[in-house]
């Protein structure tokens, strides 16, 4: 039994060192320097501006200047202010649905894995959940529950469940007909045994890829649901909703859009370079 | 031998980069063509009408069929199908459409109107004043939800004298009785019904009904038997739904739609230095903005807290940011071309935040919360941003309630609306009774806000209960109902912006009747 368990024990170990190995190559190191940037402009947005994001004036659609380094935008805005706290409101949200859909999506299979008629029903309600593209799901999420932060949460998590899901199934229906596993099985460990304690750490690292993946798709999908005002409710800023408003001023102040811009392909960016940097890693 | 230069066999790459370059040549001609175009368009047209075209029509709201009868967002349908018995010039004056003369009693009691001989409906059928007394009942039925229910109603009685005279008796004089007539458009009794559901509009307008595709697109054709000879111009119309802003400012800047009166105040703003657009502003349609209060809902029940909010808004800058400067301040609903407007009621209320804040300190509330329900489009959007930060400058925080605008018009019909809203109004561009009896938020017997008041009731009937409607006595009437409408505060009013239209220079001669109905009739596209 040792002998069985230790190759489960000793793979985190060596996994860790294969993820390290691919985020220290030049594009993994590129995608978190974009999204670390990007990040800790959010982060820190209470230290590095003093306006209120909300806060309205008369100077409107300004140009950057020393007070407004990015401008205002339609109703006064500090554009710095609100770009800033918008990276924190797009980060919180998607940190927090994609982790969500993640152990749902992850839970899913781990029921499918068990039996026969679980795989079936499971695999039928990924379909049904693909089915729907990302924007008609988000239409029919708002036209339920209302614009707001809930339902960008909801379908960010929705659309990341079946991707999470389908990702792990395979890996565990090639883990479980390894060796390891057949040994494991007839060394008198149970299904369950088998599944959580040797098949699971082994079909884990495809994960931690389409975990990287996912948090770009929900930066996409928190901005094209702003961007169609199905997003987080005005005067709340977010990377889309900014963006959305200042489509408008494209031709007359192109610098409105600019900050939004950079912060939204930043991130989307860097994400991608780590989920591609672990993926080349976890196949060295 | 003489050798020949040969041809250099040719690359992959320089065929992609030849296709590239005849790609952007290709481009640039479009562009240029379309510059040529406008510049075609702009140097007028000198030759006249020019019969032929399609004009395309673009608007930011869909046509509402269930609508079809009352004022809504768009009613850009109504004149082009169905015609109405009068329309009224600039100077408030009814002149001839369906009805050729008319004669109103002494007393204000009846009029008597007489009528063309010579319309037919799309379907064949001759017009009689059967059909003007199916009109005015089909105003009268409360599911056709028409503003001017109440003036219709006011008819008891029809006199037929002959095929195509008729008296209509009053139930009582009424100051708006031509508004009623510029309002009620004539559908076709044996098709009503259809026409309410949106599949089939027969009447006796210039254009004939073809096809609908909803939220899309809505066709008409040339109506060949049409009764004004030698109109309509166009071919036919295409209405185009774009509900962006964007995007509808887009079509319009590519030629792909010709005229709108959809696009934002502050889009406008940035085409006023354009040759290409023609831009003419309207004093008419939904014209005014306001914040509505729902007097059943806790806290704006008082009418301090009303108040606060009316004192709390800076509507300077609501203009400036929100409606591109295309609007006036004001604190009442009328525009300077109505009759019962006042320089001094319309400045009755300006940005005062320390006051505001007084009236609430006295009303006992600090720190409430309202939810705020506006419609969804950006210019909303950003109207109802504006005025949640002014309000919340005082105290009085909000939670945003984005809503589209079909389902708000139904909300402000049920009077199911939260305790603020805030929308645009129109009507105040009529005859000022005609606001207090018809417009939803306005309506004394019933409005959005679902105020009641007695006194406010025994002015606006007797202000509307009148023959005339501009005599001292009239005008008298109509600064008491403002007086109502400034100290209750159930519509708080904070601009007047009219509906603007931007057209490309080769679509000419396009009209707007008071309510809004778009009028076809004389339009042309230049060559």
């Amino acid at each position: 039994m040792t002998a069985l368990a230790a190759p489960a024990r000793a793979l985190p170990a060596r996994a860790r060192n294969r993820y390290l190995a691919g985020l220290l190559t030049g594009r993994g190191l590129t995608g978190l320097a974009l999204v670390g940037t990007v990040a800790l402009a959010g982060l820190l947005a209470p230290l590095l501006t003093g306006q209120d994001p909300d806060a309205q004036g008369p100077l409107a659609l300004a140009g950057p200047s020393a007070a407004h380094p990015f401008g205002t935008d339609d109703l006064g805005r500090d554009l710095f202010s609100r770009v800033l706290h918008g990276i924190t409101t797009d980060l919180a949200l998607i940190l927090s649905a994609v982790p969500v859909g993640a152990l749902a999506g992850c839970s899913l299979a781990l029921l499918a894995a068990g039996h026969r008629w679980a795989d079936t029903a499971v695999q039928r309600v990924f379909d049904l959940v693909l089915a729907f593209p990302g924007l008609i799901l988000a239409l029919a999420v708002t036209a339920v529950l209302g614009p707001g932060r809930w339902p960008v949460f909801i379908v960010i998590a929705l659309a990341e469940i079946p991707l999470f899901g389908r990702q792990l199934r395979s890996g565990i229906l090639v883990q479980r007909e390894r060796e390891y596993a057949l040994a494991a099985r007839v060394g008198g460990a149970s299904q369950r045994r088998v599944l959580l304690r040797h098949v699971l750490p082994n079909a884990v690292d495809p994960l931690i890829v389409q975990a990287a993946v996912a948090l770009s798709v929900g930066v996409f999908i928190e901005g094209a649901m702003s961007f169609l005002g199905l997003g987080v409710r005005p005067p709340e800023p977010t990377l889309g909703s900014i963006l959305s408003q200042s489509v408008g001023y494209l031709a007359t102040r192109p610098t409105f859009a600019a900050a939004p811009l950079a912060a939204t392909t930043a991130l989307v960016l860097g994400f991608t370079l780590i989920a591609e940097a672990l993926n080349r890693g976890i196949r060295r | 031998m003489t050798s020949f230069p040969t041809a250099p066999a040719l690359s992959r790459r320089t065929l992609l980069r030849g296709g590239l370059a005849g790609a952007g040549l290709l481009s640039l001609a479009a562009c240029r063509s379309a510059a040529d175009t406008a510049a075609g368009q702009a140097t007028g047209d000198a030759a006249g009408p020019r019969r032929g075209g399609v004009l395309t029509v673009g608007t930011g709201v869909d046509f509402t069929p269930a609508l079809l009868f009352a004022q809504s967002a768009n009613t850009l349908v109504q004149r082009l199908v169905f015609n109405t018995l009068t329309r009224y010039d600039d100077k408030l004056q009814p002149q001839p459409e369906l009805a050729t003369s008319w004669q109103v009693a002494a007393d204000g009691a009846s009029v008597t109107l007489k009528l063309r001989e010579d319309v037919t409906f799309h379907s064949g059928r001759r017009f009689t004043a059967d059909d003007v007394v199916f009109a005015v009942k089909n105003l009268q039925n409360p599911a056709r939800s028409a503003q001017l229910r109440s003036t219709a109603t006011a008819v008891t009685d029809f006199r037929k004298n002959g095929d195509f005279e008729l008296t209509l008796v009053l139930a009582h004089p009424v100051s708006n009785l031509f508004d009623l007539f510029e309002f009620m458009i004539v559908p076709d009794s044996e098709t009503v019904e259809e026409a309410f559901a949106g599949t089939k509009l027969i009447g006796t307008g210039p254009y004939t009904f073809t096809e609908r595709k909803p939220g899309s697109s809505i066709t008409f054709a040339r109506n060949e038997k049409y009764w004004n000879p030698g109109r309509p111009y166009l071919d036919g119309v295409e209405i185009r739904v774009v509900p962006q802003a964007e995007s509808l400012l887009s079509s319009l800047k590519t030629g792909q739609t010709h005229l709108s009166y959809s696009i934002r105040g502050k889009d406008i703003a940035t085409l006023r230095s354009d040759p290409q657009f023609r831009i003419t502003p309207y004093d008419t349609g939904s014209g005014a903005y306001y914040i509505g209060a729902n007097l059943t809902a806790e806290h704006v029940s008082d009418k301090r807290v009303r108040q606060a909010i009316a004192w709390a808004v800076d509507r300077e800058r609501l203009v400036e940011q929100a409606l591109g400067g295309y609007g006036t301040v004001s604190a009442t609903p009328w525009p300077k071309s109505s009759p019962a407007y006042s320089a001094e009621a319309a400045g009755h209320y300006r940005h005062d935040p320390e006051r505001a804040r007084q009236l609430l300190k006295d009303a006992g509330l600090t720190g409430i919360s309202l939810p705020f329900a506006h419609s969804n489009d950006p210019g909303n959007t950003a109207v109802a941003q504006i005025l949640q930060y002014d309000l919340k400058q005082v105290g009085i925080e909000t939670v945003l309630q984005p809503t589209d605008s079909p389902t708000m018009q139904k909300q402000l019909i049920a009077q199911s609306m939260p305790a603020l809203w805030t929308l645009s109004h129109g009507f105040a561009q009529l005859h000022p009774a005609t606001l207090a009896v018809s417009a939803y938020p306005f309506n004394e017997a019933k409005n959005s806000s679902r105020f009641s008041s007695p006194a406010y009731t025994d002015i606006v009937q007797r202000a509307w209960q009148r023959p005339d409607s501009d005599s001292p006595e009239a005008k008298a009437l109509y600064g008491r109902i403002t007086d109502v409408l400034l100290d209750e505060q159930f519509v708080i009013d904070l601009a007047i912006a009219g509906l603007t239209e931007v057209a490309v220079g080769k679509a000419r001669g396009a009209t707007l009747n008071k309510f809004g109905y778009l009028n076809l009739d004389d339009a042309y596209l230049t060559a």
